[in-house]
């Protein structure tokens, strides 16, 4: 079953179909198909409780930091168990090779995040439980299944209510945050360090890196900045030189520089860079 | 619940029957646009644009001309066209309907030659720069500030510094003190490590939309839907329903540094409330807004907590502050029935007894 939230942009069908075919799951497992004689709840928490576990599993598989990665963060995809075969791994270019200390590195972040993930997964099995007994014992034994699409979404609602208080019992957890925090920080060192081995096949291909680009980035940022300094401290002088130098207004117009061009919503030229 | 003897078998063709129109009405509205009111940019800095939204025919020009422009600083984590939705739910467009004069900063899209954009940038040079540009079109005249959710902190950083450029503050879902027991978010980035957000560059919208999606998933990624089901399928309802969505999932990428700070200063060492903030070498303290100010925030807001809001005034030092409950929730606040019947009017009338 796809995932509509781990994908960029906004999909409403696709997670309007993933939302109902939840729903009609879960009212199948609400024994919608008995022979017409009212469910016994009970005996339902359980395979509730495994089916709702899943979803927990496919949808926060890797924490909610993580959850979206794989289609936007290319170290957070949210398969963490399997080293990332297709991804960088160690690069089996001659001079571009990873140095071995980095590999092992690498390797040892996928350890730690396939262990958090196992972490993980028995917080989404204690949620899942908690929900199914708490709805099992808020649906009263004596309750029928639904027959109306209305008597439907009541039942539905009441599961999303004990869903959510179990899920917030657990997720305020200091744990459950501590835990998170050690996901999204082992993921991300992992992403650096990818991005140590991509520095280095980028070197290899004589091509420019990251970093040497920052460091220009930065010089430029520098230039643009010492420009307007020298502007501003030139402009007074000059206004003074000229004539009037007293209009506040027109000195304002000139700290700010000309109006954009007509249509120029999206240049992106700095104007009055300082920082 | 039920009598036994339901015919689950017609249950199931009703809400299949259900389904099948309801993403037929989905696919419909897939084209709806967002965003209605006209606006022309005036101003840009990097990858901000400032907006000035042209006057609606009818709106009182003497009333404009009279008024203090209004800033609206809406936050980096989202798009601000969430304030002009659509004609019947734009904050926006009521503050034109009132002669108003609104600006409004699109922080747009940073890519990776702005990873290392801090919020001293954001605040100091692309914030002022639009206060600065407003200012000069305008006599010089101090301005109205709208800061709106992250927005509404840098507005109140903007306006403790450079008090003489703000006459009068409205903050919207503003957090102020990010240590409040009920803050989720905050108790699950409190132990990231901020250097390594850096270090990773540019953090993707979605990563954050997964964020937020997850503080309460069943209803944010289950139940919303499946109402659909039960709600009303007007086409206008859908069509409602589908900008919502466009909004949601259409977030901008954060600049590494900036938000590593937001969180280490903010969500980690809650710098605002403790007074150890400094931008630009200098301290801001709450203390030093004595601006007029009003601070409105929602009651069922999962994301800003009202506490979180409503510390604000133990810590300013403004002699006018009011503030403003509406029982909503955080997005709510920004589109919901009950929050366009009650927060714009607000908001005039307050910048009306004070003008």
């Amino acid at each position: 079953m796809e995932n509509p939230f781990t994908s960029a942009g906004s999909r409403p069908e696709a997670a309007f179909a993933s939302a109902a075919e939840r729903f009609f799951e879960l009212l199948k497992a609400f024994g919608m198909p008995a022979t017409g004689q009212p469910p016994n709840w009970s005996s339902l928490a359980a395979p509730l409780a495994g089916q709702f576990e899943q979803w927990l599993r496919m949808s926060q598989a890797a924490g909610p930091w993580l959850a979206a990665g794989g289609a936007a963060w290319p170290g957070a995809s949210a398969g963490f168990t399997a080293p990332p075969s297709a991804s960088f791994g160690p690069l089996p270019l001659g001079p571009a090779a990873a140095q071995a200390g980095e590999v092992q590195r690498t390797w040892e972040l996928w350890g730690r995040l396939a262990q958090l993930q196992t972490r993980l997964a028995a917080c989404w099995s204690e949620i899942a439980n908690t929900a199914a007994q708490r709805f099992v014992a808020r649906v009263g034994s004596a309750a029928g299944a639904p027959a109306t699409p209305e008597q439907a979404m009541k039942l539905y609602e009441l599961w999303v209510n004990c869903a959510e208080e179990a899920y917030a019992a657990t997720v305020h957890k200091d744990d459950f945050a501590r835990l998170q925090a050690e996901l999204a920080n082992t993921a991300a060192a992992l992403l650096v360090e990818q991005r140590r081995h991509a520095e280095t096949l980028v070197r290899a291909f004589g091509l420019p890196t990251r970093n040497e680009v920052d460091a220009l980035y930065g010089q430029v940022k520098d230039l643009r900045r010492q420009l307007a300094e020298l502007t501003d401290a030139a402009r007074p002088a000059r206004a003074g030189e000229s004539r009037t130098g007293g209009d506040e207004r027109a000195a304002a117009r000139r700290r700010e520089g000309p109006a954009p061009r007509r249509g120029s919503a999206r240049r992106t030229r700095a104007r009055r860079p300082r920082a | 619940m039920t009598a036994p003897g339901a015919d689950p078998g017609a249950l199931f063709a009703q809400l299949t029957l259900r389904v099948a129109e309801t993403l037929a009405r989905l696919r419909q509205a897939r084209d709806v646009t967002v965003g209605c009111s006209a606006k022309r940019p005036v101003w840009n800095c990097g990858k901000t644009t400032l907006h000035h939204y042209l006057p609606l025919a009818g709106a009182s020009v003497a009333r404009r001309r009279a008024s203090r422009p209004v800033l609206i600083c809406f936050a980096l984590v989202n798009r601000p066209y969430i304030l002009d939705l659509q004609p019947d739910r734009s904050l926006v467009r009521r503050l034109l309907e009132a002669g108003l004069s609104v600006y409004l900063i699109d922080w747009n899209d940073p890519d990776e030659a702005d990873r290392r954009v801090d919020l001293e940038e954001y605040i100091e040079t692309h914030l002022g720069g639009c206060v600065r540009h407003i200012l000069a079109s305008h006599g010089d005249e101090p301005l109205d500030l709208l800061g709106v959710c992250q927005g509404g902190v840098l507005s109140l950083i903007y306006s403790a510094l450079h008090r003489e450029h703000i006459a009068r503050l409205v903050t919207l879902t503003t957090p102020v003190d990010f240590h409040t027991p009920d803050n989720l978010l905050s108790k699950w980035v409190r132990q990231l490590d901020t250097r390594l957000i850096e270090a990773s560059g540019n953090i993707p919208g979605e990563v954050l939309n997964a964020l937020f999606l997850a503080l309460m998933p069943f209803r944010l990624t289950q139940q919303k839907y499946v109402r659909l089901l039960a709600g009303n399928t007007e086409p206008q309802a859908i069509e409602d329903f589908v900008r919502m969505e466009k909004w949601i999932f259409d977030s901008p990428p954060q600049a590494a540094v900036a938000l590593a700070q937001f969180v280490r200063w903010f969500y980690q060492e809650n710098r605002l409330m403790r007074g150890t903030l400094e931008i630009a070498g200098r301290r801001v303290r709450l203390a030093d807004i004595r601006q007029p100010l009003l601070n409105l925030y929602a009651l069922e807001d999962h994301i800003v907590p009202p506490a979180a809001s409503a510390a604000l005034r133990e810590q300013v030092g403004s002699r006018d502050y009011s503030d403003c409950a509406v029982a909503t929730g955080h997005i709510g606040m920004y589109v919901s029935r009950s929050a366009q019947a009650a927060v714009p009017g607000r908001i005039i009338s307050w910048l009306s007894e004070r003008r």
